[in-house]
């Protein structure tokens, strides 16, 4: 049974990781973005610097928290520790919302520290969901999950990831961060179409879109890597802004690094092109 | 215990251990997907641990290091849920590891100090100005039983290398030459504000900074410079007194002290 959670109203915006290499950046409170992101598991700590300086540009920006070691799609069910921690972050923040992955990172004795994926099957799916009514009691809010990238499929698989998607969020009424890079990498290393993705999920429960880079498919190796850590490429561009035209309303988009991290502008002449191709795309002329 | 438990140990096992089997009904396509989360693993350890153990690395040069945290992964796997944890005990490989390198476990356990220092607690020091205010009135029995509470994380311990030489010298890119000591010193670990810092200090603080944290009074910490003297003379006592007020002063003048009395 899913627990009563207020809904998430949605928010229109372009934003950034906060990252330590751009502290000083947004430390002088001028950086053209909506709202930045965080990583959750980077402040999920008592003190010292960089807490006091997400709370300085708290105090400009709303903030959301993404985490990646809830590992929602565990057997065993959350790590209570976890939950703790990042309760008091949530009410120390105030966060637009919480995000994390469909996916799972540990069982009862290691962490991988990577974002595992699920068999599409009725058993994860049931898991799935009781472990997100228990975060999200927990959290007293809604929370959002990101698609994920993957690189294998499971032969037990009893459904697409996007009808998982969408009786997960019928289940537990949570939201959808649609990660438009990990939607082409995945359609690409298991050939199904990204268009058809897109419209199988609930649009209606989207509330971010991240955009990426990732590392190609070469001779020796048939898999496209979601690696966050190079421009975006051409194609997903192209299925940013098909996401958009199906979309119901424009929802916080974030462009998002997090190795080899270039100087802000360069990060912020791809936000602007985020923007230029969301208003050609809701507001042609 | 269900399947999908049953599956996601299997899994996790086959990304820790290359050895293992894959999953029972896995072709080709998961066999090469496989590859990339064991991939994947082992990067995020190696760039965690390169992060945390920043100069070590660049004391042990690439290909010592990379060794060490291969070592390091595989006796310890992560458990934790943030991959900071990975690095906990990587002073004890480098130990094992490089035995005739022991100045490479003490910087490593420097930088796991610092690391943990970063994101403690903040609190304000006690000023050695407030102390004295507080202390004005004090007789024996006061000074006998006060408590002193330090800074959230702290540590201290023995070293035999001049640790802030090495620090500077790997800071500024020099090569180093031989950092032993004479003689033991206590490696302070702390923070100045916000920054995690170190110092190094006379052998004997290790000991008594290691009492005071676990709660002894300032007339323990007196009986802990006494040390095995069971039946010190006069002049021993006096010696150790004056010894802990100097102490004391050092640790009020680092910062260290938060409180007294808690």
């Amino acid at each position: 049974m899913s627990p009563q959670t207020n809904p998430i109203a949605p928010f229109s915006g372009f934003g950034l990781g906060l990252r330590r290499t751009h502290y000083e950046d947004f430390l002088r409170g001028d950086v053209p973005v909506d709202f930045v992101e965080v990583i959750s598991e980077n402040y999920m700590i008592e003190g010292g610097r960089q807490m006091r300086i997400l709370e300085e540009v708290r105090e400009r920006l709303p903030v959301i928290i993404h985490g990646v070691s809830m590992s929602i799609g565990s057997a065993r069910g959350l790590d209570q520790d976890y939950l703790a921690k990042l309760k008091i972050l949530e009410q120390r923040i105030e966060p637009l919302w919480v995000s994390d992955h469909l996916c799972w990172t540990r069982n009862s004795a290691h962490n991988s520290h990577d974002l595992l994926p699920l068999p599409l099957t009725q058993e994860a799916l049931q898991a799935v969901c009781d472990n997100i009514d228990h975060a999200q009691n927990v959290l007293g809010r809604a929370m959002v999950f990101e698609n994920p990238s993957s690189y294998l499929t499971f032969p037990e698989d009893e459904m697409s990831e996007w009808e998982f998607l969408t009786e997960m969020t019928k289940a537990t009424a949570c939201y959808l961060l649609l990660d438009v890079n990990n939607i082409y990498v995945s359609s690409k290393n298991h050939g199904f179409s990204a268009e058809d993705y897109l419209a199988g999920l609930p649009l209606d429960r989207v509330r971010q879109i991240h955009l990426a880079g990732h590392d190609p498919a070469t001779p020796e190796r048939d898999i496209i890597i979601d690696t966050h850590d190079r421009a975006i490429v051409e194609p997903v561009w192209e299925l940013y802004a098909k996401a958009l035209e199906m979309l119901p309303h424009l929802p916080a988009v974030m462009i998002e690094r997090d190795d080899h991290i270039p100087p802000l502008p360069e990060l912020l002449t791809e936000l602007d092109r985020a923007r230029a191709i969301s208003e050609s795309v809701l507001e042609p002329a | 215990m269900s399947t999908l438990a049953e599956r996601q140990d299997a899994f996790l096992a086959s990304i820790l251990d290359e050895g293992a089997p894959l999953p029972s009904g896995w072709g080709n396509s998961q066999a090469a997907g496989m590859a990339v989360y064991r991939g994947n693993y082992r990067g995020a350890l190696m760039s965690a641990l390169a992060e945390t153990y920043e100069r070590t690395a660049l004391l042990l040069g690439p290909k010592e290091f990379a060794q060490g945290c291969i070592n390091h992964a595989i006796a310890h796997p992560p458990s934790g849920w943030t991959i900071d944890e990975a690095g906990e005990g990587f002073d004890e490989t480098c130990t094992k590891l490089f035995p005739d390198r022991l100045e490479v476990a003490e910087l490593a356990w420097v930088e796991w100090s610092m690391l943990e220092l970063a994101t403690a607690p903040d609190v304000q020091p006690f000023k050695p100005q407030d102390f004295a205010a507080a202390s004005a009135q004090f007789g024996d029995e006061d000074w006998g039983t006060l408590r002193l509470q330090f800074q959230p994380r702290a540590r201290a311990r023995l070293v035999n290398h001049d640790l802030e030489t090495l620090w500077q010298t790997i800071g500024n890119g020099d090569a180093v030459s031989d950092t032993k000591l004479e003689a033991p010193a206590t490696c302070l670990v702390s923070r100045d504000g916000e920054r995690p810092t170190f110092t190094l200090l006379d052998a004997d603080h290790a000991d008594a900074f290691a009492a005071m944290q676990d709660g002894a009074n300032y007339g323990d910490l007196i009986a802990v410079l006494l040390g095995q003297n069971d039946d010190p003379a006069p002049e021993d006592i006096q010696a150790a007194a004056m010894r802990a007020g100097a102490m004391l002063g050092a640790w009020l003048n680092e910062g260290l002290v938060t409180a007294i009395n808690p």
